[in-house]
């Protein structure tokens, strides 16, 4: 990749200064839900079952607590460096720090969300891009109808199908968590026991996303295939794999990689049922149990990660597209 | 399959959804919301799909579930299709500093994690059909509002519009009369879009535990079997198996009406976008050149 030129600079910074906009979004829907919904603050910041027994007392301390008797800027100028010096306030249910709540199961989730777009990439859009090459057959067609059925079955439910046959039935997997419950074998026993327990939930993740990439990787593609500089490319004698390979999947890359960027977030929504369904230990089994039990901030904390981790994922798909396509690079020239 | 066969099949299925839906009274067998057996009873004559942790007869639920899914569907996608038709085609036709204030809205919803922002609204605004309908359709209009904007924008220095505004017509006037009927097409495929993508979410969120208690839902269903771990017993065949197929007809069911209409509407769009852009499970954007251009 050429140095970046001062446009190519500014386009990043433009690029900056809309996620930013992103997030402040996401931590002022975090800060106006709560003041917005039915009921008082306390309900959402006691554990649920003491709720009714709170005397005006204690009422006066969780309120002064949180300062939520001062006016609505200050508590949102609280809120805010609050969140700058990584206060997410602490679960009402456990009365741990939401942070060190979070940052315990991010890992997981990292893994899990990471492997799945990894995969779901390769065979996804390998799949979608193959389809494509070799365009307008009977195959082809029960394919697309194939990949189609693939993309509109839940994820949790094919995380229990799975389940039921690999765990259930053919006994070949273990079912719980990620990690045994007993007996830590460690170093590299304890890699496998992982590895073993991720199998499943991150079959399961691939094959719901790849339906996706599967169909924007295919239509990419046949779209490049249509124009006239592979008919030139043709013309010039050029084998069928260098054509496709060299000239049309090259063009037809960059799509695909928007798609990706785009896709983390719905990935890691369905990273969140995913893990409900296997009892992994991520971001989204913790979003389970806090649904559960009311656990109000988690729920919150959750969220606003989960917003910066697909920013940080769209951001870097942008500083891709250049180094990808020329074009883009030829844009920020001009 | 071709994109009518496809179409066919889809409004096939979707139709045999409705019928359920509207005739549920008539055809379930028994009341859902009754214990009318042994809880976890396997399935028998009387309750060819057994019957839930709580004595339930299977079939029933799974019948007027039928019911939630298709009024969220529908109701959400007229909210999202209503809306994001309104703010594509003023953004479009309008450009200039509306358009490049509507674009940038759209561009922030679109980059939020739907489902967890779902579950913050859905925890805090307390678990009714309502709240559920509002919540996914006031965050999926986003992306038909960002392709009809796209399409706007060639419709209005098509010919009939520059005429009708060189003849003095508002701009109110030409983006009813002329521009709203050239888009039709495509706000109609994104219709049923938003109705696969919404009846995905509301499966999702009920099978996290976020759904009206009081209203029968394949999502729900779910929840509770895998609350009760059905699927290490054989009830998996009979309690899970059953609801995960039905939310996968209706969605597969939308997804190929979808590609039918977008085939019909616009020959184009088989080779130069996705074809068939089914529930993503969120709203992603679809992935247009343009974007990553800009």
């Amino acid at each position: 990749m050429p140095r970046p030129s001062g446009a190519a600079w500014r386009r990043i910074g433009g690029r900056v200064a809309q996620y930013a906009l992103v997030l402040l979004v996401a931590v002022s829907l975090n800060f106006a839900i709560p003041r917005l919904a039915p009921g008082t603050p306390i309900d959402y910041l006691v554990p649920s079952e003491q709720v009714a027994t709170i005397t005006p007392e204690q009422r006066e301390r969780v309120l002064a607590q949180f300062g939520l008797e001062k006016p609505l800027l200050e508590q949102y100028r609280l809120y805010l460096t609050g969140i700058l010096r990584g206060d997410l306030g602490v679960s009402a249910q456990q009365g741990r720090p939401v942070v060190d709540m979070l940052l315990e199961r991010l890992p997981w989730t990292l893994v899990l969300v990471g492997g799945a777009i990894t995969l779901a990439t390769v065979v996804g859009g390998g799949a979608g891009f193959l389809s494509a090459a070799r365009r307008g057959g009977r195959t082809e067609a029960w394919g697309l109808a194939l990949f189609m059925f693939l993309d509109s079955m839940p994820p949790f439910w094919i995380g229990m199908l799975l389940l039921v046959f690999f765990s259930g039935y053919l006994d070949l997997l273990p079912v719980f968590g990620a990690l045994p419950t007993s007996g830590a074998a460690g170093g590299f026993g304890l890699t496998l026991e992982f590895a073993q327990r991720l199998v499943l939930p991150l079959v399961t993740l691939t094959m719901v996303r790849a339906g996706w990439l599967f169909l924007v990787a295919r239509s990419s593609l046949a779209g490049e295939l249509s124009e006239d500089y592979i008919l030139m490319a043709e013309a010039k004698g050029l084998s069928r794999r260098q054509v496709v390979l060299g000239h049309g999947v090259r063009n037809a890359l960059l799509p695909l990689v928007t798609a990706v960027a785009v896709e983390v977030g719905t990935v890691v929504g369905g990273a969140t049922v995913v893990e409900t369904v296997f009892s992994y230990p991520g971001l989204g089994r913790l979003i389970y149990e806090s649904v559960l039990s009311r656990d109000y901030l988690v729920l919150q904390g959750a969220f606003l990660l989960l917003a910066v981790g697909v920013i940080l994922a769209n951001l870097l798909a942008d500083l891709l597209y250049p180094i990808l396509d020329p074009r883009v690079r030829a844009e920020s020239l001009r | 399959m071709s994109g009518t066969r496809m179409g066919r099949v889809g409004a096939t299925i979707l139709l045999l959804f409705v019928v359920a839906a509207v005739f549920a009274p008539i055809l379930a067998p028994h009341d859902p919301a009754l214990r009318t057996t042994q809880p976890f009873a396997a399935p028998s004559f009387a309750h060819p799909l057994g019957a839930n942790d709580v004595g339930q007869d299977i079939l029933s639920e799974l019948i007027f579930a039928s019911r939630l899914s298709l009024t969220v569907g529908f109701v959400t996608a007229c909210l999202a299709t209503i809306l994001g038709a309104a703010v594509g085609i003023v953004g479009g036709y309008l450009r200039g500093p509306v358009d490049t204030v509507l674009m940038r809205g759209v561009d922030v919803i679109l980059s939020l994690p739907f489902l967890p922002l779902m579950i913050v609204l859905a925890a805090f605004l307390g678990q009714n059909t309502t709240n559920l309908i509002l919540v996914i359709g006031l965050l999926i209009w986003a992306r038909p509002a960002r392709l009809i904007r796209s399409q706007v924008l060639s419709v209005r220095e098509s010919g009939h519009v520059q005429a009708a505004r060189a003849m003095g017509a508002t701009h109110g006037y030409v983006m009813v009369r002329h521009v709203l009927p050239r888009v039709t097409p495509l706000v109609a495929a994104q219709f049923v879009r938003t109705a696969n993508v919404s009846i995905m979410l509301e499966a999702s969120l009920a099978f996290l535990g976020l759904s009206d208690p009081f209203q029968k839902s394949w999502g729900a269903i779910l929840f509770y079997a895998n609350a009760r771990s059905a699927f290490l017993t054989d009830a998996w065949l009979w309690w899970v198996l059953p609801p995960g197929l039905c939310i996968a007809a209706v969605v597969v069911s939308f997804a190929f009406l979808g590609y039918a209409l977008e085939e019909r509407v616009d020959p184009r769009l088989r080779s130069t976008l996705p074809t068939s852009e089914p529930s993503s499970g969120s709203g992603t954007p679809m992935p247009v050149r343009e974007d990553a251009l800009r």
